[in-house]
């Protein structure tokens, strides 16, 4: 009855409130306009798949056309575009991109998408430098600040929310006087602050699940109802660990303008400052290579391996008999010097690379030992891996990306160093790119441990809460 | 008892916070006691806001404290109302302890303060509607409310008003709503007519006369000896956090009453 009694108060008081409205009137269009946001990226995502899946069958078809053509006697355009040389089918002509589908909720959660590449050219030519480089040109700011997303808003906009109409829930009470008229009823503090909050945060949660549950509607993301529920836990346990934190802020029995001042702070250092120390001290602790140094290794590697391409090859035929496959042509050809020399660039990179992949790994690890410090950053982690835009799930890719190149060199390299000719017979035998995608099992296991954390926030917080207004009194 | 210098019937309170102190329960008459302090004192520190208070105040009575400011008549209210612990003694509702039965204790009361607040942007009939709720009066139509507060002095047209335009005594109409929808059996007011009218303040003697009428006991703390003389049936005097005096208000008049106050104060 009390909860009933103060949630229909609530109503009325909101609905008398102007400001109020505008505010929430507010953060619709806000959502809003991160669903379209973030609906647009993942369409154009689509599109691009789309387009890249198109070019894949198209390169096989021209090549197995232009194949047919050479077999009933026309000429190759050049000896360097001749479609049976190994170096050319497996190289730019005849590439495979290999595609990661946009994560199912990506249309709510932006994520590593737009700063990871969610595609790979594969040839024989794809090395490290392949993996550092993004093939969309992405407006900087865009990837300076992120994307306007409904990840955005639920990180950063809805505490400000949360705590904008929940920062006097108890404190106003006490200065406008009714909150002893309230307490000389048979209800406690603890029961009335709880019915207050539960209705700021059906309303606030409300709209921001029924933006997220529309998103996913229009984006066809229920397929993956595991996400959407990890999406929704998510959101809401985020919600209510700033709703509590309120709660306990208010039950200290100190000013409004007190708690909005405690409160605002400590907005800015869990969801501001926090964030952005761990991500400077880990750029600071670990920095990264310079990308220059990657091309000036590359072009130096390049410059040394034209002039020693044929000690490069016999260096090459004994690191790897196999590529060989017993053919090794007396003579070498032009293309299994010109490979050797690609190798020996290829090796060049993965040392400068390798270097790279560490300092990240490690600032990876620095981000994740410190991020149990700010609540925004576990639950921004588990919304993005939810959504399907998460770091892991573009490693996983990348990873498979880098095992299918090894399949395709394998493929064309030994018929490049013994100089073979190819056929169309050997097209449908031409590797091709299968995503072996993450199960929603281990997106739940990696999300397991910031979740609890973020719960376990939300738990200390309300027992903070809970105890505080344990003691407030209508005489406070 | 001790014997007063007047010859009216005022009881002179010796402080015995011994367990042989009088029971205030016991009322005489078979009647039983609604409000009821046992030795109970309360102090901020060093300071003692009230001390060893013994009260006991019967369905269909009125009991006036009287006193300066700092006395302990707001102390005594809320004491009864669990706004603050006891330092020791207990406050008795029905018979129950305040400190350990917060809830039942509070079902059985209503509470005016010195200003009835109430939400600014809702009418007056809302606020009824909410509080009444929270009093577990949820199931009271609003038609049932408006007549509550009709009959506790407010025009039918003020109803639906916003509380943001009505005068304190309006409000203080709307506490009185409150209770009387509660169906509390006991009254605390804490300085109800401070600051109205001579005749708001009429008015609303008039229904705290209505409610006592109905068997609620009163417990109202105000300087107004005017008004507690006509509204009180008996009138405690607390100075220092100690109840002082206590006599019936059929036994005097206007003028004894504040000569006795005086005398108090002046003691």
């Amino acid at each position: 009855m009390t909860a009933r009694s103060v949630l229909r108060n609530e109503w009325r008081l909101l609905m008398a409130d102007r400001a109020l409205r505008i505010v929430l009137g507010l953060f619709a269009v806000l959502l809003v306009y991160a669903l379209a946001n973030g609906v647009v990226w993942m369409r154009f995502q689509e599109r691009t798949v789309e387009a890249v899946q198109t070019g894949n069958v198209e390169r096989t078809r021209a090549l197995a056309d232009e194949l047919a053509a050479i077999e009933n006697g026309a000429e190759p355009a050049s000896r360097f575009a001749d479609p049976r040389a190994p170096n050319v089918m497996g190289g730019a002509r005849g590439s495979h991109t290999a595609v990661l589908e946009p994560g199912p909720l990506t249309a709510l959660a932006v994520g590593q998408s737009d700063l990871l590449p969610y595609y790979y050219d594969v040839n024989i030519y794809t090395n490290e430098s392949s993996f550092h480089q993004n093939g969309e040109v992405e407006n900087p700011l865009n990837l300076m600040v992120g994307r306007f997303d409904l990840t955005f808003v639920v990180i950063y906009l809805l505490p400000l929310l949360v705590l904008a109409l929940s920062f006097n829930v108890l404190s106003e009470e006490r200065e406008q006087g009714t909150l002893a008229l309230t307490l000389s009823q048979p209800v406690s503090a603890r029961r009335v602050v709880a019915a207050k909050l539960a209705f700021r945060a059906l309303l606030l949660v409300g709209m921001v699940l029924a933006a997220s549950l529309l998103g996913i509607l229009v984006t066809g993301g229920f397929g993956s109802p595991g996400r959407v529920l990890l999406w929704c836990a998510t959101v809401v346990t985020y919600a209510l660990f700033w709703f509590v934190l309120a709660a306990w802020v208010n039950s200290l029995r100190r000013s409004s303008a007190w708690n909005a001042t405690v409160l605002v702070g400590a907005w800015l250092v869990l969801v501001v400052v926090l964030p952005a120390a761990i991500n400077i001290a880990s750029g600071l602790l670990h920095p990264l290579p310079s990308r220059v140094q990657m091309v000036t290794a590359q072009r130096e590697a390049s410059n040394e391996a034209v002039n020693r391409r044929s000690e490069l090859l016999a260096r090459y035929l004994e690191d790897h008999p196999e590529m060989a496959g017993g053919v090794v042509a007396e003579e070498p050809g032009l293309g299994a010097l010109a490979w050797a020399a690609t190798d020996a660039v290829n090796r060049r990179l993965e040392e400068v690379t390798s270097e790279h992949d560490a300092r990240r790994a490690e600032q990876i690890a620095l981000v994740r030992r410190y991020r149990f410090l700010s609540p925004a950053l576990l639950a921004q982690e588990v919304l993005i891996d939810a959504a399907g835009t998460g770091d892991a799930r573009f490693a996983g890719f990348q990873s498979q990306v880098r095992a299918f190149a090894e399949q395709w060199r394998e493929f064309f390299v030994p018929a490049i160093l013994a100089s073979e000719q190819m056929d169309a017979s050997v097209l449908p035998d031409v590797p091709k790119f299968r995503l072996e995608d993450e199960e929603g099992a281990d997106v739940a296991r990696r999300a397991g441990v910031p979740l609890t954390v973020l719960g376990a926030l939300l738990v200390l917080a309300g027992v903070g809460a809970g105890v505080g207004l344990g003691r407030v009194r209508g005489a406070d | 008892m001790v014997a007063s210098e007047t010859a009216y019937p005022t009881r002179e309170i010796e402080h015995m916070n011994t367990p042989e102190s009088r029971h205030p329960a016991e009322l005489g008459n078979g009647r039983t006691a609604l409000l009821e302090a046992r030795g109970l004192s309360k102090n901020y520190g060093a300071t003692r806001a009230l001390d060893s208070l013994d009260l006991a105040i019967a369905p269909g009575e009125v009991y006036c404290l009287l006193g300066p400011n700092g006395a302990g008549k707001t102390t005594t209210i809320n004491l009864f109302l669990g706004f603050v612990a006891p330092t020791s003694g207990q406050a008795l509702i029905a018979g129950l302890d305040v400190s350990t039965h917060d809830r039942e204790t509070k079902q059985r009361i209503a509470y005016i303060p010195e200003q009835v607040m109430l939400y600014r942007n809702l009418s007056g009939l809302e606020n009824l509607e909410y509080f009444a709720a929270l009093g577990g009066k949820g199931a009271l139509t609003p038609a049932r409310l408006t007549d509550i507060l009709v009959e506790a002095g407010l025009e039918r047209s003020a109803v639906d008003q916003r509380v943001s335009e009505y005068s304190k005594g309006m409000r203080q109409k709307v506490g009185i709503a409150i209770a009387i929808a509660k169906e509390a059996d006991a009254l605390l007011l804490d300085e109800p007519t401070s600051g109205l009218d001579p005749q708001a303040s009429n008015e609303f003697s008039e229904l705290i006369e209505r409610l006592k009428d109905r068997g609620v006991a009163v417990l109202m703390a105000t300087h107004d000896l005017f008004r507690a003389k006509e509204t009180g049936t008996r009138v405690g005097i607390m100075r220092y956090g100690r109840l002082v005096t206590e006599l019936g208000t059929e036994e005097i008049g206007h003028a004894d009453l504040e000569r006795i106050y005086l005398k108090h104060m002046h003691d």
